[in-house]
C-alpha cells in the first residue's frame, strides 16, 4: 500500500506577484502512513504552516510533488481531495448559533450533494464520529457555549466526520490548558493507531510531542527537515541543536527545556526519591549548580526522608542548620 | 438518547411554529397594507376587490388595484430581497455589521441617477419632472445602470482579489469616491433637482406601478433562485473560506455566486425603490436570533417571511394610516426599527455570543 502522503523534492513558499517567489524550503521528502502520529515541531516562523497548508491544497506548491495515496495532489477533484484529507486549523472559529452535531455533521459535506441531503449513513458516521472523539454529550450545546478545549474536540469531530485518510491539524493545542493539551494528544494518538488515520499535527508542546508522536519532523529555520523518532532526535542531538538559542536549554535527561543550565555556584546535593528530583530544579533557578561529589569547602544541602514528610539539612559557611521546606532553604541561601 | 431526541424533535416543532406565526404576520400586514392608509376601506371591500368580485366602489377598487397592492407586493418582495441580500453578505464577509449595499450597489444606483436628476442642462428638464413623480421607468434605468455597472466591477475584481477584507475596503473606497461625486453634482445644482434627488435617496414603495413592479419580480425571484442553490456553501463559509475548500466546495464560484445573486437582489430594490437601508442589516440578525440558529437551511425560509413582515410593517407605518402624509420607508424602517432590533438583542441572554455570524 502506497504511503498516505508522500512528498518528493518539495519547494514551498509564497507566489509574490510577477517578482521571484519566496521559498520557504526545498527539497523535502517525506512520508507519512496510517496509523502513524506524527508532530511538526519547529521555531516560531519556520513555515511549519505553509507546509501543513501545501500537503492539503490550500496553498500551491512551488515545485517538486506531493502524492496522496500514490495519486498526485493536483490530479484530485475538490471533493475526492476532501475524501482523502481533513483539517483542523489554527485560528478558531467564530460561529454563533450553532449546534455540536450540525457543526460536526458538516464534516460529511464531500458526501452529500447540492442541497446537502444527509443519509441515514451520514448521520450514523457523525453519531460513531462524536462517540470516539467523546463529545456525543455535547450533541445539542451551542458551540459557542463550550470550552476551548470542549470546541478544539468539536473541530478534531468534524474533520474526523469527513472520513479522510490523513488529517492534517496545526497547532491544535494552542489555546487549551495542560489537561486539555493531553487529551487532544491522546486522542489524536488513539486516532492514528485505533481508526486507521494518518495523523501530522504541529505542535509547540515538545513535552507532549515527545511522548505521543510516533514520528517527529523537525523543521529548522534554514528549512530542512529532520525525521526520526522522537528517542532518535533526542539521542542524535538534533533537538539540542535546533532549539538551543540564547538562554534555552534543552536538556536530553528529562526531554524537557530549561530556561538556565544552573548556575555557577557549585553546591552538593544528597539524598533521594522525589524530594532530591524537585531540591535540585529549586537549586538550579536559584543559581546554583549542582555537584556530583563533594569537595571541602563547598556548600551541602541533604534530603532526610521521614517517611512522607522531609527535611532539608544544610551545611553552608561550616554552619549546620535544618530546614522545614524547600522556600526557607532558598532563602537562607540568597540570605 | 431519548432526551436528546426529545429536544432535538423540541427544537423542531418550535421553529415551525414560530415560522406558522410570521407567515400568519405576512398575511396580516397584507391585509392591513391594504385597508389602511389615507382612506380607510373596509375588509369586506377589499375581499371583494382580491376575490374580483362584482358591485365594489369603483374609487375603492381603483385605490386597492393600483396604489395599494402594487405598493404592498413591493414592500414584501423589497423585505425579502433586502434581507436576502444582507444574509448573504454577512455570512460571505463573516462580519456582523455588512449589509446588501457594502459593496456599493446603492453608491452605483445613486450614482445614476444623481447624473439623472442633478446632470443638469443636457438632460436635466428632460428628466426632472419623471424624478418629481417617483420615479418612473427613467430613473429605475439610470439606477439600475449604476447598480449594474457596480455589479460588473464587484464580479471583475472578486475574480482576482481572492481575500474578503480586501474586497470590503475595496467596496467601501468605491462608496465613499461615488458620494464625493454625488456631492459635486449637489453642490452645483438647482435646488429642486437636489430636493427631487433627496426624494430618491429617502426610498418609497409608492412609486412603483404594475409593469415596473413585474420587472422587479422577475429579476428578484431570478435572484432568490440562486439563493436556492446556495445553503451549503453559506454554511461552509461561516468556518471560514479555507474549511470550506478542504471540504470539497468549489470557493471561487461560489463566491460569484453569492455576489451575483446578493447584487442582483439589492440592485432590482435599489432601483425602483431607491436605496433602502436597515432590513438588510437588521432581518438576518432577528432570523439568526428568533430562530436561534445560523444554518442557512432554516435562515433562508426565515429571512423570506420576516422580511416580508418587517418591509411591510414599515411600509404601512409609512402611510401614517388615516392622515393625508407619508413618511420615507427609510425614516420609518431606522426611527421604528432600531429600537426593536436594540430589545431583541438585550431580550436574550446568548444574545451577544448568538449574533456571530
Amino acid at each position: 500500500m502506497p504511503p498516505v502522503l508522500q512528498t518528493s523534492a518539495l519547494k514551498i513558499g509564497y507566489k509574490n506577484g510577477s517578482r521571484t517567489p519566496k521559498i520557504i524550503a526545498d527539497s523535502l521528502d517525506l512520508e507519512l502512513r496510517v496509523g502513524e502520529l506524527v508532530c511538526l515541531i519547529g521555531p516560531n516562523g519556520v513555515g511549519k504552516s505553509t507546509l501543513l497548508r501545501t500537503v492539503t491544497g490550500l496553498q500551491p506548491k512551488l515545485g517538486g510533488e506531493i502524492l496522496l495515496s500514490g495519486k498526485s495532489l493536483e490530479a484530485y477533484a475538490p471533493r475526492d481531495l476532501a475524501s482523502q484529507v481533513s483539517v483542523v486549523l489554527t485560528s478558531p472559529i467564530s460561529v454563533g448559533a450553532m449546534r455540536v452535531d450540525e457543526l460536526t455533521a458538516m464534516g460529511r459535506f464531500p458526501f452529500t450533494g447540492l442541497f446537502d441531503r444527509m443519509s441515514a449513513h451520514d448521520w450514523d458516521v457523525v453519531r460513531q464520529t462524536l462517540e470516539v472523539v467523546g463529545v456525543d454529550k455535547l450533541q445539542h450545546r451551542y458551540v459557542h457555549t463550550l470550552s476551548d478545549g470542549e470546541r478544539q474536540k468539536v473541530m478534531i469531530a468534524r474533520a474526523l466526520a469527513q472520513e479522510p485518510r490523513l488529517m492534517v491539524l496545526d497547532e491544535p493545542t494552542a489555546y487549551l490548558d495542560l489537561p486539555g493539551r493531553v487529551v487532544v494528544m491522546n486522542l489524536l494518538h488513539d486516532l492514528a493507531c485505533g481508526h486507521e488515520k494518518a495523523v501530522l499535527t504541529s505542535t509547540h508542546d515538545l513535552d507532549l510531542a515527545l511522548r505521543h508522536a510516533d514520528r517527529i519532523w523537525l523543521m529548522d529555520e534554514a528549512g530542512q527537515i529532520l525525521q526520526g523518532a522522537p528517542e532518535d532526535l533526542v539521542l542524535n542531538g538534533s533537538f539540542a541543536q535546533i532549539f538551543n538559542r540564547a538562554g534555552v536549554h534543552f536538556d536530553p535527561h528529562s526531554g524537557t527545556f530549561d530556561t538556565q543550565s544552573g548556575g555557577l555556584k557549585p553546591i552538593f546535593l544528597e539524598g533521594q526519591g522525589l524530594a532530591l528530583i524537585w531540591t535540585r530544579k529549586a537549586l538550579h533557578r536559584a543559581g546554583y549548580k549542582v555537584e556530583e561529589a563533594w569537595t571541602p569547602g563547598c556548600k551541602r544541602v541533604r534530603v532526610e526522608d521521614q517517611g512522607g514528610a522531609y527535611l532539608w539539612h544544610a551545611e553552608l559557611d561550616g554552619l549546620s542548620e535544618t530546614f522545614p521546606n524547600i522556600h526557607a532553604l532558598l532563602q537562607r541561601l540568597s540570605a | 438518547m431519548t432526551n436528546s431526541l426529545k429536544s432535538k424533535k423540541g427544537i423542531k416543532s418550535n421553529r415551525l411554529w414560530l415560522f406558522g406565526l410570521f407567515l400568519f404576520a405576512v398575511l396580516l400586514l397584507f391585509l392591513l397594507n391594504i385597508m389602511l392608509g389615507s382612506v380607510r376601506i373596509p375588509f369586506k371591500e377589499v375581499w371583494g376587490v382580491l376575490m374580483a368580485r362584482e358591485g365594489v366602489r369603483e374609487s375603492w377598487e381603483y385605490i386597492v388595484r393600483n396604489s395599494r397592492l402594487p405598493r404592498v407586493l413591493t414592500a414584501a418582495l423589497a423585505g425579502i430581497a433586502l434581507s436576502a441580500s444582507g444574509l448573504q453578505m454577512q455570512t460571505m464577509f463573516r462580519n456582523p455589521l455588512a449589509d446588501p449595499f457594502i459593496l456599493g450597489i446603492n453608491s452605483g444606483a445613486s450614482l445614476g441617477v444623481a447624473l439623472t436628476i442633478l446632470g443638469t442642462g443636457f438632460v436635466g428638464g428632460l428628466f426632472l419632472p419623471a424624478a418629481n413623480s417617483g420615479g418612473e421607468f427613467t430613473l429605475a434605468l439610470a439606477a439600475s445602470a449604476g447598480a449594474g455597472a457596480v455589479l460588473a466591477l464587484i464580479l471583475l475584481v472578486g475574480r482576482w482579489v481572492k481575500n474578503p477584507t480586501t474586497l470590503l475596503i475595496l467596496g467601501l473606497m468605491f462608496g465613499h469616491a461615488t458620494s464625493a461625486i454625488v456631492s459635486i453634482l449637489i453642490y452645483f445644482s438647482a435646488p429642486e433637482r437636489i430636493h427631487a434627488y433627496s426624494i430618491w435617496s429617502f426610498g418609497s414603495y409608492s412609486g412603483v406601478n404594475w409593469t415596473q413592479l413585474k420587472v422587479m419580480a422577475i429579476v428578484i425571484l431570478a435572484g432568490l433562485a440562486l439563493l436556492l442553490l446556495l445553503p451549503k456553501g453559506l454554511n461552509a463559509l461561516l468556518l471560514g473560506e479555507d474549511y470550506a475548500r478542504t471540504m470539497g466546495l468549489n470557493v471561487g464560484l461560489l463566491r460569484f455566486v453569492i455576489l451575483l445573486s446578493a447584487s442582483v437582489l439589492s440592485g432590482a430594490v435599489t432601483a425602483f425603490c431607491g436605496p433602502i437601508g436597515f432590513i438588510g442589516v437588521a432581518v438576518p440578525h432577528l432570523a439568526r436570533n428568533i430562530f436561534k440558529t445560523s444554518n442557512h437551511k432554516i435562515l433562508i425560509p426565515a429571512i423570506v417571511v420576516i422580511g416580508a413582515a418587517v418591509s411591510m410593517a414599515a411600509s404601512l407605518i409609512a402611510q401614517l394610516p388615516g392622515s393625508q402624509l407619508m413618511l420615507p420607508i427609510n425614516v420609518v424602517t431606522s426611527l421604528f426599527g432600531a429600537p426593536f432590533v436594540v430589545w431583541v438583542l438585550l431580550k436574550r441572554k446568548r444574545g451577544a455570543a448568538s449574533f456571530n455570524v
